[in-house]
């Protein structure tokens, strides 16, 4: 009989039963194909080793939230594009028009609206220990910002003045700050003022030059209260308090003035309530019309949301989440990787956003010397 | 907007619906092998996560109504998406250097040798044939020889020749990098 061929030898290591007996036979009595067995064994054992890493389980229900959102949003943008008749203008295209200011400030709007509803949601006080990522597709922007009163109009300026308030279906939303934000002189004067600890990077990635202002935002807070419509929540207010925060812009290398990269230190915000429990209100908020159940669910597999900070993730951007200095954090990007951010909490209860017009590893780099 | 539109969007969001129940069950029942399958590859989970959401959103759409048929394809998108990935690490490699000195903190030596060990891996994975990879991760994930040889479209008795090359290319990068 002719020898074994080895594809049939490494068979017989892993589903002996199935290699017919006349080839295990010859095995056995042949020197030959014996040694080129124990060969290729070892060969085996060599891969099972380098290939055995330690698996995780992963979390099956939160990747399918996910899924769904994704193809929720797919389902819009289809929409959208059949009825939208202008012309499309690619993501690339439409980037670089938008200043890293507005992102930031759509990003701390984000938080802002994010983190109220979350503040909402909690009992006594919101002390948020690390951040996690809430998928948000076009119509979940639209619906918080009916439901929170904003109006489309002030989707991307936040509130329209300093100090203000407005009505809604189940209360009164107040705002105010201790002033607009500012330009200040230099990195002491913006961490005076604002009183908070700020690091920046000492290496920066390539075609980020020097800090072109610093600029600091004052305390704020919004106070959430409950008429009547709200059930047993009726008469109950949340008030979230953020900031004061400071923000270093760095200027881009070719000297075109757009800002590259920009630097977001704060205190981690906070709430207090009068007296509602987290479930009470997280059901209320939760069970609203207009809310979508979708985006219920994801927020309800967050956990406890009162040590959560919710980072709300927009249409179309990826989103991971990373270890920055030990430390959780969100990381986001576009399409593309043209553009990214990432949001974490410290262990001296510090929020710190990193974001600009850079690749996510650069925005990455950047966050690991702060973190 | 048309009557006859808001009929078919109707119908489209229904169709989604039934759709979606079925593409879940489907999720679920193979999620977990997906994302082994990459980060065998790719060696962490967050990154095997991303692979594997990828890889279920391009098989609903390539599979409309009929996952089923899906179950091999995913096996192999996943392996085939994770090599991209080394790929696309090995255009980054330079700086990721740079970087590393700046922001790695070694925590103690056998995590570095452990962290090593998986780079030499991932390297030698991606210089490896396509198939050959495959058929290694999967097979190393606990995938049978008749599951492997439907992924990959081969004849089950070709595939123990695939393993014995693919081992023996693993064994032989293997002994080159560490020479190297």
């Amino acid at each position: 009989m002719r020898h074994i061929p080895d594809g049939v030898l490494r068979r017989l290591d892993d589903e002996p039963l199935a290699v017919p007996d006349r080839f295990t036979e010859h095995v056995a009595d042949c020197g030959r194909c014996s040694a080129r067995r124990a060969s290729i064994a070892r060969d085996t054992e060599l891969a099972a080793r380098l290939l055995s890493a330690p698996q995780l389980v992963p979390d099956a229900d939160m990747a399918w939230a996910r899924i769904r959102r994704e193809l929720q949003w797919s389902r819009e943008e289809r929409a959208d594009r059949r009825w939208r008749r202008a012309p499309v203008i690619s993501r690339r295209a439409r980037f670089p028009s938008v200043s890293l200011r507005a992102g930031l400030v759509m990003c701390a709007i984000g938080i802002v609206v994010a983190g109220t509803a979350a503040a909402a949601t909690l009992t006594t006080i919101f002390a948020p220990t690390h951040v996690a990522p809430v998928s948000l597709s076009q119509g979940d922007m639209r619906a918080i910002t009916a439901f929170m009163g904003l109006g489309d109009s002030h989707v991307l300026g936040g509130f329209p003045t300093p100090d203000g308030s407005s009505t809604v279906r189940f209360g009164t939303i107040k705002w105010s700050s201790s002033g607009s934000a500012h330009p200040v002189s230099s990195l002491r004067a913006a961490a005076g003022e604002a009183g908070v600890p700020v690091s920046l990077p000492a290496r920066l990635p390539a075609g980020v030059g020097a800090v072109q202002q610093f600029i600091v935002q004052p305390r704020a807070s919004v106070t959430v209260t409950f008429n009547s419509t709200a059930g047993s929540l009726g008469g109950s207010s949340v008030t979230l308090d953020a900031g004061p925060a400071v923000l270093a812009e760095y200027a881009a290398t070719s000297g075109t003035g757009v800002p590259t990269l920009g630097v977001a230190t704060m205190p981690r915000p906070k709430a207090l309530s009068t007296g509602a429990s987290m479930s009470q209100i997280e059901a209320f908020l939760l069970s609203q019309p207009g809310i979508p159940p979708e985006l219920a669910e994801e927020v309800r597999l967050l956990g406890d949301l009162r040590t959560i900070l919710p980072v709300p993730v927009p249409p179309g951007a990826s989103v991971r989440s990373v270890q920055v200095g030990g430390w959780p954090g969100v990381l986001l990007a576009d399409k593309l990787n043209a553009a990214a951010g990432v949001v974490w909490e410290d262990g001296r209860r510090m929020l710190h956003v990193v974001a600009g017009i850079l690749d996510s590893r650069d925005v990455l780099n950047v966050a690991d010397q702060l973190g | 907007m048309g009557l006859q539109t808001r009929h078919d969007e109707r119908l489209e969001c229904s169709d989604a619906r039934s759709g979606l129940a079925g593409f879940e069950a489907f999720f679920r029942d193979h999620y977990r092998v997906v994302v082994r399958l990459a980060q065998t590859v790719v060696g962490d989970l967050q990154g095997a996560q991303d692979v594997a959401q990828e890889v279920f959103l391009a098989a609903y759409r390539r599979f409309p109504g009929d996952y089923e048929q899906a179950a091999g394809w995913v096996r192999v998108a996943a392996v085939h998406t994770a090599l991209n990935v080394l790929r696309g690490e090995r255009r980054r490699d330079k700086r990721e250097l740079q970087v590393q000195a700046v922001s790695s903190l070694p925590s103690a030596e056998d995590t570095v040798i452990e962290r090593e060990a998986r780079a030499e891996l991932r390297r030698v994975l991606r210089r490896l044939p396509r198939r050959s990879a495959a058929a290694l991760v999967m097979r190393h994930c606990g995938m049978s020889y008749v599951e492997i040889a439907e992924a990959l479209g081969v004849r089950v008795g070709n595939v123990g020749t695939l393993l014995r090359r693919a081992e023996s290319a693993l064994r032989k990068e293997m002994d080159r990098e560490t020479h190297s």
